[in-house]
């Protein structure tokens, strides 16, 4: 019985079973179809498979399963209004007009294609401002349209699919809009790795501390005791952030135009000792009374650091100035906005005397101990 | 399967627990600074702008064709708008018939027709064969996390036996694809309870060879083939496959033997006449490569591995291929080459010399497909590309799974 049952089983998955064997890498490529569109010329180019074209229209007029040129000669009509219909080119006065200029046969990676020439006329003789495209979804929804944009400025390729049928032309000002987006983009992660980059944002906490004391030691270590105002504070303050952003833009560019690169291991491992170092310096200066210099110095090594996020970002990216000008320039906002927060904050706890003599110790032994635990980790996975 | 990758690229595997990260105290970690890998976000608009570079130069527009000239031979079944399918049963035979194209003639357009046919049938309608089937184009398009919960929803909620054993094989497959052998190893316990059989054999016996106990497995299948003489041909093809595949990674002669009665069983399997061909090729036997590939040049895989054998040869036809390939590798490009990167990494390396663009390729391909022959090809790319790092990362993964395989190329020291 049981034995009746099982090959009774495997007679009827037979054909189903072996679906679930590994196939082979795909073969010849999926449907495509290929648009050329010439701003200059005010021309555009369709190309479509005649395999794709057989789903759609009846071009086997005699039925023998093959298709032959009079059998496409005769599709032409059919063919001409498919396109029509499915594609669109407009701007703003409204639809384009195509208008047949050359017709006939073409050949891509996977055979024969029907390819029509048109001339587009908008109602404005202005070039169009979006391509829209909608052949074959339906039938194949893995079927796609690679658009290729000629303008005065360079050419560029896109695909269409069932989900983004439609295609922006950004006249002219495609290259420009390139550059601002790639700009936008880098200004926008420079920014976001600032603030989630917390070795940075307590390097610079660390660095601000000073500047939000209302005593100034170096006078008061000369026995007059002086009370500094918000003027004073803020000329410091400016000093020492310009000391940091000039640094870290110096080996930002450095590193990012590969001039000079360092073992990321190692840079991040002397980031984290500067936080210490830094944090240490508020108490017992080491390394000075000048806070300007200590962060010019290891800015130079944040930079480093900056660079290694960047040049994960860019591989790839031509337009490499244009990246490190964005995300430099993110960074630096990121920051200006962390003072603009942090800064007022510090300076009215500053009026209470438990800010001095709480506080602030509190705030840069938990900042040295975090950071020293950082050296620690990062150092042993070197 | 989720996977993150930190910056010395080890390799965390959801499934297999085991991360070669220093792990910290979980209080400190919420203060680690934040990750700094955004590639993914932006990975589009560097596509954008890589692609500026690719030139896309049609061919001319030929007015002045033949009237009686032959230009296509349409494939049966999907010329004219069919009429929509009225049943469950009517629409699974038809996406059925749509992927056994699809993989019979390597031709991804069908698997276009066997998405559309689902987009449009009702969700409520759906049957677990239908789950099933549309699991088996998720795989296909290397959608493998929705693959792996339509067959895991079959597989605990249906009541037909035939539906359960189906999905079991079919996920057990997709895991031994990824490389995952544990899920793997579960599902091929499960069909060797409810459908015991060669089949089920060679599911356990492909998990042993890739987990440590090639010989055994081989030993243990082939005991069992020769026994089951009486075995329908999908049985059979099972088996033979299986051994060919654990015969080559054991280094036997008796591979190239298995694959020619899978041949002979199924000349249009085209994964195992892929496999063939590879073993004949590193065996240093072109001329058997070119032979066997006759026919076969639309496909890739085979294509690729036929370009490498004419360069060895010389063969006169060696430049007409290559400007073939270059040109269908290009508008792959174009489009997005997401099921071409195994074919575009062997290119790249062994007929365009390419070793950083392989690299590439095989170590995206390598984060969905771990079968010996692509982690061959990303060690093999890695090695000439001179990336230690990847090669360690490949090999700390070999030596978890106790995976040896002598297709793969000698460690070095």
């Amino acid at each position: 019985m049981r034995q009746r049952s099982l090959s009774g089983l495997t007679f009827s998955l037979a054909l189903l079973l072996s679906l679930a064997l590994p196939s082979a890498g795909w073969a010849h490529k999926a449907s495509d179809s290929f648009i050329y569109l010439d701003q200059t010329q005010s021309q555009v180019r369709i190309d479509l498979a005649l395999r794709d074209l057989a789903l759609l229209l009846p071009l086997d007029g005699n039925g023998d399963g093959q298709l032959n040129g009079a059998e496409v000669r005769s599709a032409r009509a059919d063919i001409t209004r498919l396109v029509e219909q499915g594609l669109t080119l407009s701007n703003s006065a409204g639809r384009c007009q195509l208008v047949g200029q050359q017709w006939g046969l073409s050949r891509h990676s996977d055979g024969p294609y029907a390819a029509g020439r048109y001339q587009v006329a908008c109602p404005d003789n202005l070039p169009p401002a979006t391509l829209e495209y909608s052949l074959l979804f339906d039938r194949d929804p893995l079927h796609r349209s690679l658009v290729s944009i000629t303008d005065s400025q360079d050419e560029r390729l896109g695909v269409l699919g069932p989900d983004d049928r439609t295609l922006a032309l950004e006249n002219s000002g495609s290259v420009a809009g390139n550059v601002l987006q790639l700009f936008v983009t880098f200004l926008y992660e420079g920014v976001i790795h600032l603030l989630i980059g917390l070795d940075h944002i307590l390097f610079l906490l660390v660095l601000m501390l000073p500047a939000t004391l209302p005593l100034n030691r170096r006078q008061s270590a000369g026995g007059m005791v002086e009370k500094r105002g918000l003027k004073a504070r803020l000329l410091e303050l400016v000093g020492i952030v310009t000391a940091f952003t000039v640094a870290h833009s110096i080996t930002l560019a450095l590193a990012a135009l590969n001039i000079v690169t360092l073992p990321i291991a190692w840079v991040e491992t002397v980031i984290a000792l500067s936080i210490a170092i830094a944090a240490l310096n508020v108490v017992w200066p080491i390394l000075g009374r000048k806070t300007w210099k200590l962060a010019f110095g290891f800015g130079l090594i944040h930079g480093f650091g900056f660079a290694s996020v960047l040049g994960d970002l860019t591989s790839g990216v031509s337009q490499l100035a244009v990246a490190l000008a964005g995300f430099n320039l993110g960074v630096e906002l990121g920051q200006l906005g962390l003072l603009l927060v942090l800064f007022p904050a510090l300076y009215l706890f500053s009026r209470f005397r438990l800010y001095e003599r709480a506080a602030v110790p509190a705030i840069l032994l938990a900042v040295g101990g975090l950071s020293l635990y950082w050296v620690a980790e990062r150092a042993a996975s070197i | 399967m989720t996977r993150t990758t930190n910056g010395r690229s080890t390799t965390c595997f959801e499934s297999s627990g085991l991360c070669r990260q220093p792990v910290s105290e979980p209080g400190l970690t919420a203060l680690h600074p934040a990750p700094r890998r955004r590639v993914f976000s932006i990975a589009v608009l560097m596509t954008a702008l890589a692609m500026e570079s690719v030139m896309a130069a049609p061919a001319a527009i030929e007015t002045d064709f033949d009237d009686q000239e032959i230009l296509i031979t349409l494939p049966s079944g999907a010329q004219t708008p069919d009429n929509p399918p009225q049943t469950a049963r009517d629409a699974a035979d038809r996406v059925q018939a749509y992927l056994t194209e699809a993989r019979s003639l390597g031709d991804p357009r069908y698997l276009g027709y066997a998405q559309a046919l689902l987009n449009s049938w009702p969700q409520e309608r759906m049957t677990d064969r239908l789950h099933i089937l549309s699991a088996t184009l998720d795989q296909s398009l290397h959608r493998f996390d929705a693959a792996r919960q339509q067959l895991t929803q079959v597989i605990q909620q249906s009541d037909d036996r035939s539906q359960t054993v189906q999905a079991s094989l079919t996920l057990a497959n997709l895991e031994l694809v990824q490389g995952r052998y544990t899920p793997a190893l579960d599902q091929c316990n499960q069909l060797a309870t409810v459908f015991p059989g060669l089949i089920a054999g060679s599911c356990l016996a492909q998990v042993e060879a890739r987990t440590g106990n090639p010989q055994t497995a081989y030993d243990t299948l082939l005991t069992l083939t020769n026994r089951a003489s009486g075995a329908d041909t999908t049985s059979l093809l099972w088996a033979e496959g299986t051994l060919a595949d654990i015969a080559a990674q054991l280094g036997l002669v008796a591979a190239e033997q298995h694959w020619r009665r899978v041949l002979v069983l199924a000349p249009d399997d085209l994964y195992s006449r892929a496999q063939l061909a590879d073993w004949l090729l590193n065996k240093g036997d072109p001329e058997a490569v070119i032979a066997l590939t006759e026919q076969y040049e639309q496909v890739d895989s085979l294509a690729v591995i036929r370009a490498i054998a004419m360069k060895q040869l010389d063969h006169a036809d060696a430049d007409r291929l290559t400007a073939m390939l270059d040109e269908r590798f290009a508008e792959a490009r174009w489009r997005g080459n997401l099921l071409h990167q195994r074919d575009l990494a062997r290119y790249a390396l062994d007929v365009e010399g390419d070793n950083q663009t392989a690299l590439s390729y095989a170590r995206e391909n390598w984060q969905d497909q771990r079968e010996p022959l692509d982690t061959r090809l990303l060690l093999r790319a890695a090695e000439a590309a001179g990336d230690d790092a990847a090669i360690t990362e490949v090999r700390a993964w070999l030596q978890r799974h106790n995976q040896t395989d002598a297709r793969y190329p000698e460690t070095r020291s």
